[in-house]
């Protein structure tokens, strides 16, 4: 059985480091990653002890809503969140090596702590809403380390571009979880929480088709996992991720983050699984994957050609839990834990390369075997893992991953042949960018490059610790296997799994594919050259459909809009403010009443008396006198008179405090205006017609608005009184201990509005005296 | 606005308005009233010691004290003073608040008591009158520092 305090420490401690990282910069200085590194371990440590546990375990959170921190144990989620703090513990290592000397430490480890500490509480997290707010963190950490170089332009427009996208892609997943919450709502569960929605996957799934809401959760869940997870057409906020130090590509950009979307479809498989499911996941992954390993073919910077590989080993992943089949899952779940060993190798070795050689650009680059052998050691197995060529890891996934394609292809038949037939031309790029990278370390060093120095090995040392991990799955697949891996298939899958690891025995569909692939791809890895400019002509042809250019078309678009939009709500006039807000109260109010109700009450007119008629009929007179008014002086005037009319008309219906209220703030009123009469002109311009009559029909649709208001809100004369009413009366002087109901209401029963509208007054003060001394002190300037 | 009528009005009004104001504050628990009134009630007191004399007067005239010239109306001792108020006021508010959860209560819960006073019989304590003083000290610090500094201009 899970334990709660262990997850729940796991999640913290990140959580606590980061709070006190920029304290521990300063006492350690450059040496607070190996402070990271501690916590990372600890999490690592703590969440080890969990390993073959199960189960859900909770605290409420927000009952009144169904809302629990509910943490839940099994394979899929303890993969997940070891694989993030383990891989973090190296992270740290490295970091504290790469970074050394660089500014504003303090920021980039506490950032990279609370990342680590969301990821694992995505991980672990068994309730929607506590998956949608460790969802949104990773993407905020993901925005402050993108942009760690604040200095630099392009920094700041990939951080944005990704908060964009990333954040863009977690509101669609809100709304997908409120569908989810009205389905889970429909089948008696709690709204929220996802491991009974899971447990109970037929009925929510039946409820949800009954309302019609399946495809749009499905595809919403696509789109915000799509996002996150750099899939078609949302894939390009992560090559200008790159931007960032390379701990963070490697980290976030490469293991983790990126694949929280693929986690979440894994995750919601079950529920969605069907014919919809297949045909938007499988073919979005595979299409990625196609595009990804292309455009990471036509790459001349090592991080650029590894992000693009990222997104169509992401493809990968996706397509996989596309497919129904059993295999689907294990490939899945396999090549997830996979991926992420060998491609933070290569990112960490990305970063040697860069750090030791003073380039990124991979025409500059060649020959470094002699230079730097060890690396070229963790390269050569990273990158053959990659690109799949037995007996390596990552050929043992893809192979799995081939037989769910092929047997989805036997079971459809006509057009889902098309999916092996991508998925095998999407790998000979992946086999081809991979040879790419690996070569690096051989060939002829360019005559440009020079003196490249051995990497100390606080950077040697966590990419060698993943190149080891690949070479024991390669050796021993069935150690990760039998640990975790089937466990977390399984979580995945709606059939029984059991993954075969190994090389084939005999020949199969799976086993030719994987065989014209490798064969089609080191055959054609001496043209790589020819391959790159094929493809670099089909690039500059399309670059209207390019993401990018969409984006930034978009983008310009919306700067312009809000140009023109903001010059007409906002002018510093004060009369334009007035206008907008009024009038928005306006069609706000009545739209509502005009939604919700039917009929307009009549007022009782006969039952009115005549004193309050009077009182009205003077209101009206001096109402309309304050228009004519010819001067300030007659206006403010006559507007007192309307004023302390209603205080009377108050006062005739019995509402004392409303009327005192009413009095002392019309004399406060004429106060003010006495302050500031001798500053006024003293007569009007002339008359503006136009601005005129727009006020008018501004004035009227106030008045109307409050008339209906009224009319709607007033209680049935001859009725009893409101529940709400009955229970001031009874409740005043028991439970608030005075006869003012009024007053108890304002300082007790609603004590919290009154608050609420006291900041306002500070608020208010506040602006004055910051805005009038700031023209002062001349800092508008 | 400083003439002689305006002032001679002022100096007999304004110690009306105040105990009007203050009675007003106190009796609102259970009578028409409370700490936004009678909040309200002092600044048009103060407000029209401010149109009748100057801003200084409060401080040059009823303390009896040296007035710095040439400030920034922002650093001025009055409108100072005015912001203090207010922010004490905040305080008292959300003191009184905390305090509910300090004794295990809600946030805001509010209680009252009687007590036995010589001369004045049995007597309500009500917790909500601490509450309504806050509001009372913000309304006055808050509408006072806008209307000084606005009135600075």
């Amino acid at each position: 059985m899970a334990q709660f305090s262990a997850l729940a420490a796991a999640i913290a401690l990140p959580f606590l480091g980061a709070a006190l990282a920029p304290l521990l910069y300063r006492l350690l200085g450059d040496r607070v990653g190996l402070a990271g590194a501690a916590v990372a371990t600890a999490s690592f440590a703590l969440l080890l002890t969990q390993l073959g546990a199960d189960g859900t375990v909770s605290v409420p959170w927000i009952p009144s809503m169904g809302v629990a921190v509910r943490l839940t144990v099994d394979g899929l989620s303890l993969l997940f969140a070891l694989l993030a703090s383990g891989i973090g513990v190296l992270i740290f290592a490295y970091a504290s090596e790469y970074m050394h000397g660089k500014p504003d430490l303090g920021r980039f480890y506490s950032a990279l702590l609370a990342f680590m500490g969301s990821i694992v509480g995505l991980a672990l997290a068994a309730d929607l809403v506590v998956l949608f707010v460790f969802w949104e963190l990773t993407s905020v950490c993901s925005f402050v380390l993108i942009g760690y170089y604040t200095a630099d332009e392009e920094s700041r427009y990939s951080a944005r571009m990704a908060m964009l996208i990333t954040v863009g892609g977690g509101l669609c997943l809100l709304v997908a979880i409120l569908l989810l919450g009205v389905g889970a709502d429909a089948a008696g569960l709690a709204r929220f929480d996802l491991s009974a929605i899971l447990a109970n996957r037929e009925a929510v799934a039946e409820a949800l088709r009954a309302r019609g809401l399946f495809v749009p959760t499905l595809v919403l869940v696509v789109v915000a996992a799509g996002a996150k997870s750099a899939q078609v057409p949302l894939y390009f906020w992560l090559p200008g991720a790159m931007v960032a130090p390379t701990p963070v590509s490697a980290f976030l950009h490469s293991a983790t983050m990126v694949k929280v979307g693929v986690y979440a479809l894994g995750r919601l498989r079950p529920l969605l699984q069907g014919p919809e499911w297949t045909a938007v996941v499988a073919t979005l992954g595979l299409v990625t994957m196609t595009v990804g390993a292309m455009l990471a073919v036509i790459s001349t910077d090592i991080k650029e050609l590894l992000a693009y590989s990222t997104a169509s080993h992401l493809g990968l992943l996706v397509a996989a839990f596309g497919f129904d089949s059993h295999y689907g899952a294990e490939a899945g779940a396999f090549h997830l834990f996979n991926h992420a060993l060998f491609k933070a190798a290569l990112f960490l070795v990305a970063g040697i390369i860069a750090h030791e050689a003073g380039t990124r650009m991979i025409e500059d680059l060649g020959g470094l075997r002699a230079d730097l052998p060890i690396t070229a050691a963790i390269t050569f197995l990273a990158a053959l893992s990659m690109a799949g060529i037995p007996p390596f890891s990552g050929f043992y996934s893809k192979e799995i991953m081939f037989e769910a394609a092929w047997d989805a292809a036997q079971a459809g038949g006509g057009l889902a042949w098309l999916y092996p037939a991508t998925a095998v031309f999407a790998s000979i790029f992946t086999v081809l960018y991979s040879l790419r990278f690996l070569w690096l370390f051989f060939g002829d060093r360019p005559s440009g490059l020079p003196a490249v120095h051995r990497p100390p090995v606080g950077l040697l040392a966590p990419p060698a610790v993943l190149a080891v991990g690949v070479l024991i799955v390669s050796l021993f697949p069935g150690l990760a296997v039998d640990r975790i891996l089937d466990d977390a298939a399984a979580v995945t899958a709606v059939s029984s799994v059991e993954i075969h690891a190994g090389l084939p025995t005999y020949l199969s569909g799976p086993v030719v594919m994987s065989a014209i692939t490798i064969t089609v791809g080191v055959a054609a890895f001496p043209f790589y050259d020819r391959i790159q400019t094929g493809l670099n002509r089909i690039r500059a042809a399309t670059t209207v459909l390019h993401p990018t250019t969409v984006y930034d078309a978009l983008l310009a678009a919306a700067d312009r809009g809000s140009a023109v939009a903001g010059r007409g709500v906002h002018n510093g006039l004060i009369r334009t403010y007035v206008w907008w807000v009024l009038s928005a109260a306006c069609v706000l109010t009545l739209a509502g009443f005009a939604t919700t109700t039917t009929g307009l009450p009549a007022p009782a007119i006969a039952e009115t008396p005549a004193a309050l008629v009077l009182v009205l009929a003077v209101a009206v007179v001096a109402a309309v006198a304050v228009t004519t008014a010819e001067s300030h002086v007659t206006g403010v005037l006559t507007l007192g008179i309307l004023g302390f009319m209603v205080a009377i008309f108050y006062i005739l219906a019995s509402g004392a405090d409303l009327a005192l209220t009413q009095l002392v703030v019309e004399t406060l009123l004429l106060l003010i205006f006495l302050l500031v009469i001798e500053e006024l002109p003293a007569f009007y311009g002339e008359i503006d017609w136009p601005r005129v009559s727009r006020d008018a029909a501004l004035s009227v649709a106030v008045g109307t608005t409050a008339f209906v208001s009224v009319l709607y809100a007033a209680r049935d004369a001859a009725g009893p009184p409101t529940e709400t009413a009955t229970y001031f009366t009874d409740n005043a002087i028991p439970e608030g201990g005075g006869a003012n109901i009024v007053n108890v209401i304002l300082t007790d029963f609603r004590a919290f509005d009154t608050l609420g509208e006291s900041i306002v007054i500070v608020l208010a003060a506040l602006s004055v005296l910051v805005l009038l001394t700031m023209r002062d002190r001349g800092e508008t300037r | 606005m400083t003439t002689v009528i305006m002032r001679t009005t002022a100096r007999i009004v304004v110690p009306i308005i105040l105990v009007v104001a203050v009675s007003l504050f106190l009796q609102g628990h259970s009578l028409p009233g409370g700490g936004f009134i009678g909040g309200v009630l002092t600044v048009a007191a103060f407000g029209l010691i401010y149109v009748a004399y100057n801003l200084d007067y409060l401080e040059s005239g009823v303390l009896d004290r040296e007035v710095e010239y040439n400030t920034v109306i922002g650093q001025h001792r009055t409108v100072t003073a005015y912001r203090r108020l207010f922010m004490f006021g905040l305080a008292v508010v959300v003191a009184s608040g905390v305090a509910g959860i300090v004794l295990g209560e809600p946030f805001l819960a509010q209680s009252y008591t009687y007590v036995h006073l010589p001369l004045f019989g049995e007597v309500e304590f009500a917790s909500a009158v601490v509450f309504d003083f806050g509001i009372f000290c913000i309304v006055v610090g808050g509408l006072l520092t806008v209307f000084s500094v606005v009135g600075a201009e």
